[in-house]
């Protein structure tokens, strides 16, 4: 009888892992299903200055109080830890280095991808999953649009567009928060902190920012609204959408973090 | 020609949900589509406007476009009530930039007068009553003048005052521009009041196939328990 019971419950256990990789999977499929429409969609380029001007400002504007919270308050957090010893060991001088250089390579941009997966793609995810729920979609499809090429090309674009202003900005916010806390925490003065930021920046990190921020924004955008096109069986179907779009985007800019990562700084 | 369905099959994983039917609706006819609830009305629907692929069959059209007219109308929430109606003029592919501004603000009117809402081109959907709504999607479906209109449940939610409007437009549309229709509903209102013909279906078969007389007049079990709404009878639901 123990055996059995022991049996039943690997059983269980190998069915979910069995089931969560197929889910994966089968998620996987749908987003690369999604980037060619979404690929095909550019041909035929028809999507309204307007709608791409409000998506942007969607993602830009309305996500940037929160970006810029997190990642400012992420610097002066890590700032107020290491000024103090920096300064102690003698190496204040170094401080804005090692501000800059983490907040421009790695934290600007994956702490900003966070905050915009959490604000923006889950709103993205339940909007046309709402849609899709709803019949909307269909309608789009009977009146013969494509509503991948109408809904995805604005977002993606937008997405893509926003994401490395929205990460610039918030990195300068970072930097000069952690500059303000270094200075609070350890009297370490503005003019040897940003002296030394500049000398630890390169364009080299500019540029790899950049590059991985526009990467971020379209896999979020790309991810969320196919998330949101796979929704189905009402108002429970939405909120699945919007959980595998948030949990998704967040695996995803992880790993495009690691692959910048391999071959940028490795 | 209007619609011919031959032999038409669909299945949903290992339920036949559309068993074998044929049917024919001719310009300037309409033909309801009665049945309880899950016996594949709105599946033949969405066969027939391309939404779902079907398994086997036939279904040919006279060509021209299809519209549709949705159970809960479809109407986009985030645009308002003229993007709405002239969304297909604007965003289909063969349709785009035909269209001045100016015209699209005419043809706009003149869809919301024929169904009885003019100046609200600029109300968004949820400031909308249900009977309404309705009739926007009902003014976005024939914007593109199509030759074949669906209706699913056209009166479902509505007061008997906005039903019979509804089905008023329903045959007005079909006097005035002689398109095919195909209504999918519960009501028997509907049917006496819109239909040429009427098809029932259970468990995705045909089981009853005539005209709206032929229905009321009860000569199979099957449309006396529909027309009496009865428990019992050879129709049982999965309640």
């Amino acid at each position: 009888m123990k055996i059995l019971y022991r049996a039943t419950y690997t059983y269980k256990f190998l069915r979910l892992i069995y089931e969560q990789c197929e889910e994966f999977i089968s998620t996987l499929g749908e987003i690369m299903f999604y980037c060619i429409e979404f690929v095909k969609g550019l041909k035929s380029f028809n999507t309204s200055f307007k709608e791409i001007m409000n998506q942007c400002s969607r993602f830009g504007v309305s996500s940037l109080p929160i970006t810029l919270s997190i990642v400012g308050m992420t610097s002066i957090i890590v700032s107020m830890q290491v000024a103090g010893e920096m300064v102690k060991q003698g190496g204040g001088n170094f401080v804005g280095m090692l501000i800059a250089i983490l907040t421009v390579r790695e934290e600007g941009a994956i702490m900003a991808g966070f905050a915009i997966i959490s604000m923006i793609g889950s709103s993205l995810a339940s909007e046309i999953a709402t849609m899709k729920v709803t019949e909307q979609l269909d309608a789009i499809q009977v009146l013969k649009v494509n509503p991948v090429h109408y809904l995805f090309t604005p977002r993606v674009i937008a997405g893509t567009l926003m994401m490395p202003l929205v990460v610039i900005v918030a990195s300068l916010f970072g930097i000069v928060g952690g500059g303000i806390a270094a200075n609070v925490t350890s009297d370490l003065s503005f003019r040897a902190y940003f002296d030394s930021v500049w000398f630890g920046l390169s364009m080299h990190d500019l540029s790899v920012c950049i590059l991985k921020s526009i990467s971020f924004g379209f896999a979020i955008s790309l991810i969320s609204c196919a998330c949101g096109m796979g929704a189905k069986d009402g108002a429970k179907g939405v909120g699945i959408a919007t959980t595998k779009a948030v949990v998704c985007s967040f695996v995803s800019i992880v790993i495009i973090d690691l692959l910048f990562a391999a071959a940028f700084f490795s | 020609m209007g619609i011919q369905v031959k032999n038409l099959v669909k299945s949903f994983e290992d339920k036949k949900v559309i068993d074998n039917i044929s049917f024919n609706v001719d310009d300037g006819k309409i033909l309801s589509i009665v049945g309880f609830s899950g016996s594949g009305k709105s599946t033949v629907l969405k066969l027939i406007s391309g939404l779902i692929e079907k398994d086997s069959g036939e279904i040919n059209t006279s060509g021209g476009d299809i519209a549709m007219v949705f159970q809960y109308s479809a109407l986009f929430d985030s645009l308002n009530v003229f993007d709405n109606i002239s969304f297909a003029l604007q965003e289909r592919k063969d349709l785009r930039g035909k269209y001045t501004t100016k015209e699209l603000e005419k043809i706009v009117a003149e869809k919301l007068e024929l169904v009885g809402l003019s100046g609200i081109e600029n109300k968004f959907p949820s400031e909308l009553s249900g009977g309404m709504q309705k009739r926007v999607s009902f003014a976005r479906a024939i914007v593109t003048e199509p030759r074949i209109i669906l209706y699913d449940e056209p009166t479902a939610g509505l007061d008997p005052i906005s039903s019979t409007l509804i089905e008023d437009y329903i045959v007005r549309l079909k006097k005035e521009t002689n398109v095919a229709s195909i209504v999918v509903t519960h009501q028997m209102s509907t049917i006496r009041r819109t239909s040429d013909s009427v098809l029932m279906l259970y468990n995705g078969k045909v089981v009853f196939e005539g005209t709206p007389d032929d229905l009321c007049a009860e000569r199979t079990d099957f449309t006396k328990q529909f027309v009496n709404a009865t428990i019992e009878g050879p129709m049982k639901m999965n309640i």
